[in-house]
């Protein structure tokens, strides 16, 4: 019955769905875990990243999250290529807005701008569209520290904690369970990685399998984002008891 | 008779036909003369002749740059006269000084200010103080302030639209008169009154001044005023600068009171007083 | 004074923009061409309302925002076929800081902050009296005996004729227009 509704992205189904844009969410689901959680003086933004291969480099670097601006950061799950598009017109749109009015954009008009170009592809035709979810941690002066997620149908919402990716509904219910109102960062990031590793299909954690970063201010008032090296995690995984112990290693 | 006067006698002109550039300098020299008529360069038209090598407006390049920039101003009060300048002149976009003398001491009870063309207003000033030795001399007293004035705006008239540049202040107090103060241009326009400001930084002067001028102002308060009226040309005027040179006219005669670096006047004033705020300095 | 002589525009809430371009530039010349100096004010005057709309009227620019949007419209504008010349003073309160601010633009797109400022002949006249009686803590009342002693050196020794002012107060409640 699909069919014949799935293979265009502008036409509805009988039952008033959009196929595409429904495998895209599937595509996304079977993605690493991502997860945000707001804090009262920051946020932390946490992701899985999925060791496929041995033989695979492990580069150092982020490549599930990602700086868009000097107050902005985002977690990506789905499909890294399609993000790298949306992430370079994130960054030039943001950099953009700065030219113009010298200060630096609200955090929800970055997020309506690439909802918009993400809406387009659910509606022109002849275009898939893009089969990244993202989380969005950010900073405004008028509205201070906000966490935003957004999925392929260009749909957004403001959270206080949220996941996307695999496993997303449990994270979401533990998120639930042990969110705090008024936490603060460093109760966030334990948070944070207490989900991870229970949603994880992994069973020991290492800094080579996820990714960490934090927004947050420095004692001089000044927004800061900074995306945790590997000894910052394994610091972190220590400090809960989750890191893979030496010995186990041998 | 006729052989004895040609004898003392030049002709204005010479007769001979001008024959363009050498004649220029050919004429320049010679004693100057005594007689009737006004020595006038040997060119067609010397008007044009003085607007082309000196407009730097319409061109640039102009071989003679007339220094022009400048703020003077005085004002009359109950303790006599306030005169004050600037010191800078500039010759285009340079500085060619920072320590010019403004203000013309006529003789020792009257001062003549300087705007416009710096030597038209020396040479001038200079002769009219000649003109006021000689009517001492002949009518055994000083001249009024009235009457000097008047000397200097018949001369400068007489030369009207040809290149003359000054804008100048006569001022002094005589008894008949009182203080006087008189404002003399090259255009021949002479005003008597009781405040001007002259020169490229006049409306930054005037504006302080007029906000708070007022003819029963105590010497110390008008002396500041005038002080305060030049520093305040100097600071928005790039043709005004260097510094504050001040006089006050008295019945007995001129006072002077110092001639000032504006930097050391501005930083005292930001400091003391909180003015200049769109000055912002991190000291 | 007629209202069609207010060379002002309410750009939002807290956002006053005073505009003045050369003698003219409203003749026939330009209304032909269609961008005289009050286009330029409405179209500035249309995207800040707009920006306020699009985000449900939480989030209006801030002064300082509109005076750089402002600057690149205008220095886009310089660069282009028949570029617009005016010349302009954006006060504003902004309401995030707690801070009046003032801008001045001129018609070659150079903006600064200033805590006063002039145009055009104005600046020949107020400039002084403004460096010498303007202190930063002055208030209201005190700012506008300040403009006061601009107005009447203005009445004394412009050469021109002149024919009154507009006087408008940007506070932190608004926008008010002020009898003169």
């Amino acid at each position: 019955m699909s069919r014949r509704y799935d293979s265009r992205t502008t036409i509805f189904s009988p039952e008033g769905r959009l196929y595409q844009v429904e495998y895209a969410l599937e595509a996304i689901s079977h993605a690493g875990t991502a997860l945000g959680i707001l804090a009262k003086d920051g946020i932390v933004l946490a992701a899985e990243r999925k060791v496929t291969s041995k033989l695979l480099e492990q580069d150092s670097s982020a490549e599930k999250l990602y700086i868009l601006n000097d107050n902005m950061i985002c977690a990506v799950a789905g499909m890294t290529a399609d993000a790298n598009i949306l992430i370079n017109f994130a960054r030039q749109s943001a950099q953009g807005y700065l030219a113009t009015y010298n200060e630096d954009i609200p955090c929800e008009m970055l997020v309506k701008r690439l909802c918009d170009l993400k809406q387009g592809y659910t509606q022109h035709g002849g275009l898939r569209p893009f089969g990244v979810s993202f989380i969005y941690a950010g900073y405004d002066s008028q509205r201070e520290f906000q966490l935003y997620q957004s999925n392929p149908s260009g749909n957004y919402g403001g959270w206080k904690a949220t996941s996307v990716g695999a496993n997303n509904a449990s994270a979401q219910s533990l998120l639930k369970q042990d969110y705090k109102e008024n936490c603060d960062l460093t109760e966030a990031c334990s948070i944070a990685v207490k989900i991870l590793s229970k949603t994880m299909d992994s069973t020991t954690l290492s800094s080579e399998k996820i990714e960490f970063a934090t927004l947050g201010r420095t004692p001089a008032g000044k927004i800061y984002h900074h995306l945790w090296t590997a000894p910052e995690i394994t610091d972190l995984l220590r400090k809960h008891g989750l890191a893979k112990e030496k010995t186990e290693e041998k | 008779m006729d052989t004895l006067i040609a004898q003392y006698t030049e002709p204005v002109y010479d007769d001979e036909i001008y024959d363009g550039e050498d004649a220029q300098l050919t004429r320049i020299s010679g004693p100057p003369t005594a007689n009737l008529k006004f020595a006038l360069p040997p060119i067609a038209q010397p008007s044009a002749f003085l607007r082309a090598v000196t407009d730097d407006h319409a061109n640039p390049d102009c071989p003679i740059k007339i220094a022009h920039g400048t703020t003077t101003l005085a004002f009359r009060f109950k303790g006599g006269i306030i005169v004050a300048t600037d010191s800078r002149a500039t010759s285009g976009n340079w500085i060619a000084s920072q320590t010019v003398k403004k203000v013309i001491e006529i003789n020792d009870k009257m001062l003549g200010t300087m705007a416009g063309g710096a030597a038209d207003c020396q040479f001038w000033l200079n002769y009219l103080g000649m003109e006021c030795r000689l009517h001492e001399l002949r009518h055994k007293r000083r001249i009024s302030v009235a009457a000097a004035s008047k000397v200097l705006s018949n001369i400068v008239y007489s030369y009207k639209g040809m290149g003359l540049s000054m804008g100048t202040m006569i001022t002094g107090v005589t008894p008949q008169e009182g203080p006087a103060l008189y404002y003399v241009d090259s255009d021949g326009t002479r005003h008597q009154g009781d405040l001007f400001c002259v020169g490229s930084g006049q409306t930054f002067a005037y504006g302080v001044l007029d906000a708070e001028y007022s003819y029963d102002l105590s010497t110390e308060d008008a002396l500041a005023l005038g002080t305060r009226s030049i520093l305040a040309a100097t600071h928005r005027d790039a043709y005004s600068g260097g510094y504050i040179n001040l006089y006050h006219v008295k019945e007995d005669g001129w006072v002077k009171h110092g001639f000032t670096d504006t930097d050391g006047i501005f930083w005292k004033r930001k400091l003391e007083t909180g003015e200049f705020s769109n000055v912002t300095v991190d000291l | 004074m007629k209202a069609e002589d207010d060379k002002t525009r309410i750009l939002n809430d807290h956002c006053l923009m005073a505009y003045s371009g050369e003698a003219g530039d409203t003749g026939m010349l330009t209304r032909s061409f269609g961008r005289g100096k009050v286009q330029f004010a409405e179209f500035i005057q249309a995207n800040v309302q707009l920006y306020g709309m699009r985000s449900n009227c939480t989030q209006a620019l801030s002064p300082s925002s509109v005076s750089s949007f402002v600057r690149t419209e205008l220095a886009k504008s310089l660069r282009s076929r028949k570029p617009y010349n005016l010349n302009l003073l954006i006060g504003g309160y902004d309401t995030v800081n707690d801070k009046p601010e003032l801008y001045w633009l001129d018609f070659l797109a150079a903006k600064d902050k200033l805590p006063y400022a002039a145009h055009g002949y104005a600046q020949y006249y107020c400039l002084s009296i403004l460096d010498k009686h303007h202190h930063p803590n002055i208030d209201l009342e005190q700012g506008l005996k300040i403009l006061r002693m601009c107005i009447e050196e203005l009445d004394r020794r412009m050469p021109m004729n002149f024919k009154g002012v507009n006087v408008k107060v940007i506070t932190k409640t608004g926008i008010q227009d002020l009898e003169y």
